[in-house]
């Protein structure tokens, strides 16, 4: 585990809160297994082994039989960091419950399939950067206004504005508060953009917001 | 030995049981007070609890119960902290819901890092075992990343305990009798010999995707016999040679109190 996380006990992360994307996926989401598009938030965890910093190397996932996995990808999120405990609270409120702002990296194998849990792409040791720090609440005026992007290299790859998410980071606070109990320290990472960044080994990888930071991380493996 | 963690006269202690029923403190307290009583607030045994690891459908019969192939490699799900609670405490129904129910697990508490574990080395890991109610709102269900956390994550959802029984003392974790009563019926028996994937086999697995910490707990699933229960049941769950695990459901409102 990392010393050093910025995270406290939790690192809830929002799926498919690409409006663009769920558009674009909404007739695999009409059929089996899905059946329906989701009506609640997608939510999944990052867990403790995969927490890491600003300026780490990510490892390169193995596959089951040890080898080195064909394929990676990288999401970025703004990072919501709670500042005080958070329980069913209203939308109209939710915002006075956050301490600050961070970029959180999700790094992962490709996501295929929303059916089931994804621990074989998700929960790769040291697979969620988070950082480089949490900037006060205060001096981000509203959420939906800043706009995440990706370079990898030195190239642009990603550019996702947050006023195109499904549910406002308000919403997602009120709706989560209403099935966990959140505590000063945990985050959740809103939303990202619905087509991951493919990345390769050795890559060094750039997750920005204007305001919030720059995360700065290597892929292993080169 | 068993181990756990209680709060006696205001105090927040951390406890071993000897074969006996005898209580001492990590300190070297003796403490003379019956394991029954009910001076004794049971918390969750694990002191600093990590990444939960549970597993869906890994009994053949509860499959067939809700209609699903017995899966071919594990279903896990994760869950934190929040859902923790202690023996003898609350957790709660939601209101306007049509389905919930308790699932009886063995769980192994993990009590050693480890990454790439052999299943021969995997018991080395575990240091000990303990008994969940690792409660379902059915009604909350959605095909996406299904058990989805709605279902399963919600504060209260996972009582645990009373205690964890080390290791060497369960010989075979898999042939051990396991029984749910909801005001005293039966509603659950079964035995964890039916466990389709069994602690060694998940350590195993899960270990080639990540590292696994000490404070780690796998969850292992529940046989055939779920009921639906309801505000003032009181729900044990029983393993044998480890523990039994008591809980009374309380309503929304009844749980959440003033922030109701």
């Amino acid at each position: 585990m990392t010393a050093k996380t910025l995270v406290n006990s939790k690192l809830v992360c929002v799926a498919l809160n690409d409006k663009a994307q769920l558009a674009a996926l909404e007739g695999t989401f009409n059929e089996a297994p899905y059946k329906k598009p989701p009506t609640q938030p997608v939510l999944y965890y990052k867990p403790r082994n995969t927490w890491s910093t600003e300026g780490a190397v990510v490892e390169w996932a193995k596959d089951f039989d040890g080898n080195d996995v064909a394929e990676m990808a990288v999401g970025a999120s703004l990072g919501v960091v709670i500042g005080k405990e958070t329980c069913r609270v209203s939308a109209e409120e939710a915002l006075d419950y956050v301490g600050g702002y961070t970029i959180v990296a999700d790094y992962s194998l490709p996501e295929q399939s929303y059916y089931r849990p994804d621990i074989k792409g998700k929960c790769l040791d040291t697979s969620a950067p988070v950082g480089p720090e949490i900037v006060a609440a205060d001096k981000v005026a509203t959420p939906e206004a800043l706009t995440v992007t990706i370079s990898v290299n030195g190239e642009q790859k990603s550019v996702f504005e947050l006023a195109n998410m499904e549910r406002s980071v308000a919403e997602l606070i009120s709706i989560i508060s209403r099935i966990m109990t959140l505590q000063p320290g945990e985050i959740i990472a809103v939303g990202f953009a619905g087509d991951r960044v493919a990345v390769n080994k050795g890559d060094k990888v750039e997750a920005s917001i204007e305001g919030v930071g720059t995360l700065n991380n290597t892929l292993g493996g080169a | 030995m068993r181990h756990a963690r209680i709060i006696l006269d205001g105090r927040e202690l951390d406890i071993t049981i000897d074969a006996n029923d005898r209580i001492t403190t990590s300190a070297g307290e003796a403490l003379d007070v019956a394991l029954d009583s009910d001076q004794i607030t049971w918390l969750p045994p694990v002191k600093a609890p990590g990444t939960i690891f549970a597993l869906g459908i890994n009994y053949a019969d509860h499959a067939t119960e809700l209609a699903f192939e017995p899966p071919k490699e594990p279903l896990v799900f994760i869950k934190h902290a929040n859902t923790l609670t202690g023996h003898k405490q609350v957790s709660y129904r939601p209101d306007n819901i049509d389905y919930q129910h308790y699932e009886c697990e063995l769980v192994a508490v993990i009590g050693k890092t480890g990454k790439n574990i052999k299943r021969e080395d995997a018991l080395d890991y575990v240091a000990g075992y303990t008994v969940c109610n690792d409660f379902a709102i059915r009604d909350y269900l959605e095909n996406y990343y299904r058990p989805n956390l709605r279902v399963k994550s919600r504060d209260s959802l996972l009582p645990m305990g009373p205690w964890i029984v080390d290791t060497a003392d369960i010989p075979n974790a898999n042939a051990l009798k396991l029984t749910t009563t909801v005001n005293g019926k039966v509603t659950q028996d079964g035995s964890t010999k039916d466990m389709i994937f069994d602690v060694p086999f998940v350590i195993e697995y899960l270990s080639k995707i990540m590292t696994l910490n000490p404070g780690d707990m796998i969850c292992t699933g529940t046989p055939h016999g779920i009921v639906d229960c309801q505000p003032g049941d009181t729900i044990v769950c029983s393993i044998e040679d480890v523990c039994s695990l008591e809980t009374r459901m309380v309503s929304e409102q009844e749980y959440y109190g003033d922030k109701y």
